[in-house]
């Protein structure tokens, strides 16, 4: 999976001022998130763990512009459709920002300003939703809500402060159901300058698992249909007299429920009815990934004996995967971004489709491990066994320490 | 014995030895052998395509029916409906998909003795990869290249296209569908060169009863994606050249020369206007009098066939179509031979793929023709109901020419 802090930022822009100014700025602009935002309420007698009910208040006010001294990343990320690898033999034609899946990981500073230029190279409609980020209401990416969608070769500006710290994900909302199957989605990462997981855990390796699946028989099809209905509008655009033509009952828009009705009693049939679309074909993943990969493509993780390394696993997909390490309990740190009260020791963690669970993982038994989800449907390769959402847990010194059982890659067993 | 080679499935093995015990006739008469038995059977996509269409006719005045005998004047017409069953599955390597076809479909017999008979007029076998498609068996000739918007394939056949000339013309369905061997090379799924070598049906016994190849030739064809067919201004164009092994004492070898196009006269995604036409040259057969309906086939002749179609869409979905279809028959050696015909259709949409359809059309013969057709004139009214259909199960193969493979050469493993 690339980083794009790495890799593709066009820059880290300094809007002016020194590191002084930075602090003054960001200090008002705290005082501003409280000053909106402001109850205090007792806590009930009977709570019986104390806690801070002011903590989901952002940090700092969405609504604000960056200031002068205040940093800023840039991005710039390109929606192209692309054969995506599953598997040697298992491909999908893939929506991808940046032509992988999942997309580019961002990670930034809390407080940091990220600016990311969104172009559309294909013939549907797409946006970006920061999951999990207090972005302000027009920067969220939802279609027709908070903004119009992004259509072929063009772009859109998302602009917002990095808050709040923690492990979070982006994704398209546009027809989510098959854009994110399609591969729209990514990691953003928001590390805090005070960490209280680093602090309690000096972890030395930092690993991302964004889990996901696709039916990639309705992927193929769906993208077919939204490439033709593009297509054909683009086609359209070059003529101002056939884009005359064009209404929102061509697309299925409207600017009010009075409008839907309107045109349902002139004739237009929407596309849910029956007589159009006859009973819909369920859903049917048949590959579980790990960042776009299923056993045995999916990338190991590293560990040594006594080291601590941190994973971030993130519910980008419409199932639940209940994350099996064998071998070792882990401690579940973060929920959603979020530190936990208390961490919780599990050896088997549910990640649910739009939550992420971060957790720490001790190397205290030197060997090979299998790390997997636990739902067996998803051990599964287009129903081949063994396959799915599975990695291993591998000790870089578990010869070392006396593990000499060869790898074996087995599939089909 | 067949049902003890599947070694996998004892249970159907078993039910298998039942049948054949219980139902042996039956059953043996459904098994076929297979070169490779001990192979397991993968579950293939399925597809069924079904197009009915039922008319209530009335034709005048009476002539004759080509054989002999006369035609109706009126019937209740159930000819060219069909039903085709196509099993599909990807092979090994390469992207390659194989393919086996077999359908049915009513035939036009228009006799008062023998009505409507079934006609097998797909059965064949298909190698398709990204740059090639292999078929061998029966169905559609290749020299068909221009579809017109009659309401019946068949309709106005002798304008449309290249001629059996080894039909006695008792069942139309010789002049569309032949036994073939052909390759289709193409161009980015846009461009193709068709190959082939045909067996035309003789049912004359013209060709003296054989079953080899009596005709063959080449056509090369451009096809704009579907999606753009209403909108680019020329979607589809081709010429051909065929060779036709007619016996010498039935006037001697004929040559085709043919070409078609269709030509968006108003590119609009809710009021569409367009014009097809085709011309076929056929020269080299020496026939100088026509001596039963046959023979008109085979003289030496020109053809052309243009329609203008006018296809209204609001909301970008069918709603009804009006088509005038005219044709143009001229025989180089034979005097006072030629013929026309116009066919004004309508078709209203009454659901997806349910349509109501009438039409009108009028055939002329000159005196040559006239004799052999009991007259010069013929009038046909068709009012009724039309339904097509098309069903995928275990779908895991796009279609061939989706906009995926078209504009990303995406033909998937």
């Amino acid at each position: 999976m690339s980083n794009l802090s790495r890799r593709s930022v066009i820059g880290s822009l300094l809007a002016g001022g020194t590191a002084a100014v930075l602090g003054t700025s960001a200090t008002d602009a705290r005082s501003q998130g409280t000053a909106y935002n402001g109850y205090n309420r007792p806590l009930p007698a009977d709570w019986s763990i104390p806690f801070d009910p002011s903590a989901t208040r952002p940090t700092w006010y969405p609504r604000n512009l960056p200031t002068p001294g205040e940093v800023i990343h840039e991005y710039n990320i390109e929606v192209i459709l692309t054969p995506h690898e599953i598997l040697p033999m298992a491909h999908f034609p893939a929506y991808t920002y940046n032509g992988t899946v999942p997309g580019p990981e961002l990670r930034v500073r809390e407080g940091d300003w990220v600016k990311v230029n969104l172009l559309n190279k294909t013939h549907d409609f797409h946006t970006i939703h920061w999951h999990g980020v207090d972005v302000k209401c027009e920067m969220d990416g939802v279609p027709f809500s908070t903004q119009y969608p992004v259509g072929y070769n063009q772009t859109f500006q998302y602009l917002f402060r990095a808050q709040p710290a923690g492990t979070h994900f982006y994704h398209c909302h546009q027809m989510t159901n098959l854009h994110v199957q399609a591969g729209l989605y990514g990691a953003i990462i928001i590390e805090s300058a005070v960490d209280p997981v680093k602090q309690q855990f000096p972890y030395t390796r930092d690993y991302t698992m964004v889990l996901s699946e696709v039916d990639t028989a309705f992927v193929e099809a769906q993208i077919n249909d939204m490439e033709l209905m593009g297509t054909q509008m683009d086609y359209m655009s070059r003529s101002p007299e056939m884009m005359a033509k064009m209404s929102g009952e061509m697309m299925g828009w409207f600017a009010s429920k009075e409008a839907f009705m309107s045109a349902i009693k002139s004739g237009w049939i929407p596309p849910y009815a029956s007589s159009v679309a006859g009973k819909f074909r369920q859903i049917q993943p048949n590959f579980f990934m790990i960042n776009g990969k299923s056993y045995p493509m999916a990338e190991h993780i590293r560990i040594k004996r006594g080291e601590l390394i941190r994973i971030r696993l993130i519910g980008a997909g419409m199932m639940p995967h209940f994350m099996h390490l064998h071998g070792h309990n882990f401690w579940h740190v973060c929920q959603d971004g979020a530190p936990l009260q208390c961490p919780v020791q599990m050896n088997t963690i549910p990640v649910f489709p739009g939550t992420t669970c971060d957790i720490i993982v001790e190397g205290t038994n030197p060997g090979n491990w299998h790390f997997h989800d636990h739902s067996d449907l998803c051990l599964t390769n287009n129903g081949a066994s063994p396959g799915g959402m599975m990695t291993m847990l591998m000790y870089d010194d578990a010869a070392a320490e006396g593990f000499t059982f060869p790898e074996v890659l087995t599939l089909n067993s | 014995m067949w049902w003890l080679t599947t070694k996998r499935n004892s249970l159907q093995a078993v039910a298998a030895a039942i049948c054949v015990f219980t139902w042996g006739a039956q059953a043996k008469a459904q098994v076929q052998h297979t070169p490779v038995p001990e192979q397991p059977s993968l579950a293939p996509q399925l597809e069924i395509d079904g197009s009915g269409i039922a008319t209530l006719e009335g034709r005048f005045p009476e002539h004759n029916a080509p054989g002999g005998g006369k035609i109706s004047t009126s019937r209740i017409n159930f000819s060219d409906s069909s039903l085709v069953i196509g099993a599909s599955q990807r092979l090994y390597r390469g992207g390659g998909i194989g393919s086996l076809v077999l359908g049915v479909t009513t035939s036009d017999n228009s006799l008062n003795s023998t009505g409507t008979g079934l006609f097998l007029h797909q059965a064949y076998l298909d190698y398709a990869t990204n740059p090639l498609e292999a078929v061998i068996g029966r169905t559609d000739v290749p020299t068909q290249l221009i579809t017109f918007p009659t309401l019946r394939g068949d309709d106005l056949v002798e304008f449309t296209g290249v001629l059996d000339p080894f039909s006695s013309g008792g069942n139309v369905q010789e002049h569309r569908y032949s036994n073939q061997v052909a390759v289709t090379f193409n161009k980015n799924l846009r461009y193709f060169l068709n190959l082939h070598a045909q067996h035309l049906i003789d049912s004359t016994g013209a060709g003296g009863d054989q079953t080899g190849i009596n005709s063959y030739g080449a056509t090369f064809m451009y096809q704009g994606a579907p999606v753009l067919a209403d909108m680019e201004r020329v979607p589809q164009w081709g010429v051909g050249v065929e060779e036709q092994e007619i016996p010498g004492s039935k006037g001697g070898a004929d040559t085709a020369l043919y070409g078609g196009v269709v030509w968006n006269i108003k590119s609009d995604p809710i009021d569409r206007f367009d014009l097809r036409f085709q011309d076929t040259y056929t020269t080299g057969n020496s026939l100088k009098t026509f001596g039963d309906i046959a023979d008109t086939y085979r003289a030496a002749a020109n053809s052309a066939a243009m329609s203008f179609r006018y296809l209204h869409s609001p909301f970008g979905r069918p709603a009804y179509q009006v088509a005038l279809t005219l044709g143009l028959r001229t025989y180089q050696n034979v005097p006072n031979s030629s013929s026309f015909a116009i066919a004004l259709t309508g078709v209203k949409r009454l659901g997806e793929g349910f349509d109501l359809i009438a039409q009108y059309s009028y055939q002329h013969w000159a005196s040559a023709g006239a004799a052999v057709f009991g007259g010069p004139d013929n009038n046909t009214i068709q009012l009724g109901f039309a339904y097509n259909f098309t069903d995928t199960f275990n779908q895991h193969i796009a279609p061939r020419r989706s906009l995926l493979s078209l504009q990303h050469q995406y033909i998937p493993e």
